[in-house]
């Protein structure tokens, strides 16, 4: 009998010890989001890089008495590279090396259409403050209309750490969705024949301006807005790498090994992050629909901008490269090359739509840096 | 004194010219990168001088300039092909690799797919 007794306390102390005693409904509701992720990016290939080791680390935030961010280990580490901004300025050096600035130094004018999509970014965070939010977590919440995960991330680490997991899901999310979110607002508030315009072939761009402009504008920025001078300053190293012609190993690296070691790193932390305590609440849903109107709002205000660009060139300017200066690089320029071809099938507007393109990656970060040194925590 | 500004009308109209502000000064700054440029003036002087062989080879019209690297196999091809639409050698005026940029080639061969 003994031995029974024994067996069966042991049993009840692994049981104790084991996740399953206080494992939750909202865990597995968790588990379950985190399964339905994994579909999105394996199933229908949405984002596929980002979202896999987010849905991955969402299920593991919902392992109970795991101790992953109690106790020193990678978990701990990864989420310091979180907490303590690191990574997104490593995924910027990535961005800036990938970066071809050509087609926004040969039409600079298209710097204008990156300023006019951060207006969702401000939508959204007006729309914030009136739900209730924070000044700063609005912010945190606005920066999803900026189409830039690393930057949304560095944001809600720095202004709402608490809300850091729905702001990197919206934001991730709404990233993916661009090709089925924008064409309707581009098509809606663009006539055909102004989607039709046909824009000129673009100057040559002298490997001189190539190399001065990261650094001129690194250093630009970087005095105007010194809270943003670290994803600046990154990406415009990743540029340098990228177009000096003598660091080919360097901008090899920083395209593929490093990026991807810190998109893994980066991704898997930012799931780690919802867990059910932190993600099962109304102020998830109220990001998500946030997210939504900053992303529409960007959209639509770099279209508006672009039809008055036109009419004051002279029908020069196709106004659906408007819509790429929301960032999400460079999906949207593709977004603009799809639909300016289905009106006019000899229209070639990818390398054109780079330029806001590329301008809304500077925009969303120049956004993110004048609203940490306005309502920044001090 | 905390002057934290909490209106968010304000906020978004201060932050919305700030941005525009600084996409503005950086639009000078490339522009003027582009003014400083020292190799504009040297780029406008090498087309000049490749045209000159050209300009002899049509006066000539004997072959067309050929840039260095491409068999004579290539030619043929190219001349074949040419011919086949009643276009004679002697009007070819030179044959050299085109001169695309990347984004200019992702977005043709990006044309070609959806067109499928």
């Amino acid at each position: 009998m003994e031995i029974f007794s024994a067996f069966a306390v042991s049993l009840q102390a692994v049981w104790l010890e084991s996740g399953f005693a206080s494992f939750t409904i909202g865990n597995l509701m968790m588990i379950l989001v985190g399964i339905f992720l994994l579909y999105m990016a394996i199933a229908k290939e949405y984002e596929p890089l980002l979202l896999t080791p987010i849905a991955f680390g969402c299920i593991m935030a919902n392992f109970p008495a795991t101790g992953f961010l109690e106790e020193p280990g990678v978990m701990q580490v990864i989420n310091y590279g979180i907490k303590f901004e690191i990574f997104p300025p490593l995924i910027f050096l990535g961005v800036g090396a990938m970066t071809d600035f050509g087609p926004l130094l040969a039409n600079p004018n298209t710097l204008f259409m990156g300023a006019a999509a951060q207006f969702g970014v401000f939508v959204a965070l007006a729309g914030a403050m009136v739900l209730g939010f924070t000044a700063q977590e609005a912010s945190a919440i606005g920066i999803i209309g900026g189409a830039d995960g690393p930057t949304a991330i560095y944001m809600a680490s720095k202004m709402a750490p608490n809300l850091l997991g729905a702001i990197a899901v919206a934001a991730y999310s709404y990233m993916s969705l661009v090709p089925l979110i924008q064409p309707p607002i581009m098509k809606l508030l663009t006539s055909k024949k102004e989607r039709e315009v046909k824009m000129d072939q673009l100057r040559q761009v002298s490997h001189f301006e190539k190399m001065v402009f990261p650094v001129a504008s690194a250093v630009l920025i970087s005095l105007l807005l010194p809270p943003v001078a670290a994803l600046i300053s990154m990406l415009m190293l990743g540029n340098l790498f990228r177009e000096s012609g003598v660091t080919e190993r360097l901008s090899d690296t920083s395209q593929n090994a490093l990026c991807n070691i810190v998109t893994i790193f980066l991704a898997t932390g930012t799931g780690m992050t919802m867990n059910a305590n932190d993600f099962l609440t109304i102020q998830t849903l109220e990001i998500i629909a946030l997210g939504l109107v900053a992303f529409a709002g960007g959209t639509a205000a770099g279209v508006i901008l672009g039809k008055i660009m036109c009419r004051l060139s002279g029908w020069k300017i196709n106004p659906l490269i408007g819509s790429a200066g929301v960032s999400a690089v460079p999906m949207a320029a593709r977004v603009s090359q799809v639909v300016g071809q289905k009106a006019n099938p000899s229209n070639f507007l990818l390398m054109h739509a780079m330029g806001p393109n590329v301008a809304g990656v500077i925009g969303t970060a120049v956004a993110a840096g004048t609203m940490l040194a306005m309502i920044g925590p001090r | 004194m905390d002057n934290t500004v909490t209106n968010p009308i304000v906020i978004m109209l201060i932050n919305m010219s700030i941005v525009f502000g600084v996409l503005f000064i950086l639009n000078i700054f490339i522009r003027f990168i582009h003014f400083i440029d020292p190799t504009k003036v040297r780029k406008k002087a090498v087309p000049e001088r490749a045209a000159a062989p050209a300009r002899a080879a049509v006066q000539t019209a004997s072959a067309p300039v050929v840039a260095s690297g491409i068999s004579g196999e290539t030619v043929a091809a190219i001349a074949g092909a040419l011919a086949a639409y009643g276009v004679g050698f002697s009007q070819i005026k030179a044959i050299r690799p085109a001169e695309r940029n990347s984004w200019a080639g992702a977005a043709r061969i990006n044309g070609l797919r959806n067109k499928r």
